[in-house]
């Protein structure tokens, strides 16, 4: 402290430890936040179709297409430990060969103040639903769910499944190829 | 370094640069109260609005604010300096060696 130069440092080093205090403090308030809301999923228009993806293999496999409605209000997940949220909706069935299957179709990032008030009709996805053989035609249930990272300034990276999920089926017999 | 400080022109040179001991704990306290006052109202309000970044840029004002205060070595830091004792007058070279021949004598005649 006799010197300019060692009460500049000692002032920044306090600053520092105070700014460190402050950022656990923010995590501190928000640590036991649940971060859920809930999702409305719905799908239309299934349909498999049974064709070679070459990026793997000449095996034909299973490869499925819909469209999505998704409607969600996230604006309450959103506070002052949170950056962004990544959405991503999931795909998950049982077939013969697997006990679970998670396919995700469709990811999204929304940064805060961005709009956070989901309200999606006849989406596309946005990644190829491939099953690894043949269990998609005529699998009954098939259960879409949206989950979402919150990343946060400081702390934890909680990991949520929205509640509300949707099921459908995809129809007995293959689509022809021809588009 | 010391060739460009003796450039500088005598005003300057006689500015004082010192903080006294008390000035120097003044100083500490100073800056530890102004920055832990600033750091607990950055978060109220930052909680309030719910912006981290504001909690951060109040925070950085109370940095700035006692870097004002405390970094210069105000003349309110320099209000108890230490009293040193005035330089004695040391002996030259020359009496140290050859003490004055009266007290030698004075001895020879003991």
């Amino acid at each position: 402290m006799n010197t300019f130069l060692s009460r500049a440092n000692t002032i920044f080093a306090f600053t520092l430890s105070v700014m460190a205090v402050l950022t656990f403090g923010c995590f501190a308030s928000t640590f036991l936040n649940d971060n859920l809301a809930h999702v409305n999923i719905k799908t239309a228009k299934p349909i498999v179709k049974n064709m070679p993806d070459y990026s793997v293999s000449r095996e034909k496999n299973d490869l499925g297409f819909i469209t999505f409605d998704l409607r969600a209000d996230l604006n309450p997940i959103f506070n002052w430990n949170v950056k962004q949220l990544f959405l991503y909706l999931t795909a998950e069935y049982v077939t013969g060969k697997n006990v679970i299957n998670q396919v995700v179709l469709w990811d999204q990032i929304i940064k805060r103040g961005d709009n956070s008030i989901l309200d999606y009709h006849g989406m596309n996805p946005k990644y190829y639903f491939w099953d690894d053989g043949n269990g998609l035609r005529a699998n009954k249930n098939v259960t879409l769910t949206l989950s979402w990272n919150v990343i946060p300034n400081a702390g934890t990276l909680p990991k949520v499944m929205g509640s509300g999920s949707h099921s459908f089926a995809f129809p007995e017999s293959y689509a022809s190829n021809h588009f | 370094m010391n060739v460009l400080l003796d450039l500088l022109p005598s005003s300057v040179k006689n500015l004082p640069t010192f903080m006294d001991f008390e000035g120097q704990k003044r100083a500490e306290r100073t800056f530890q109260v102004i920055i832990v006052l600033f750091a607990a109202v950055g978060f109220v309000w930052g909680y309030i609005c719910q912006q981290f970044s504001q909690t951060i840029y109040i925070l950085a004002a109370g940095f700035l604010l006692s870097c004002l205060l405390t970094l210069p070595p105000w003349p309110m830091y320099r209000l108890k300096p230490l009293q040193w004792q005035k330089a004695r007058v040391e002996p030259t070279e020359a009496e140290v060696t050859a003490p004055p021949s009266g007290s030698k004598s004075n001895k020879k005649k003991k």
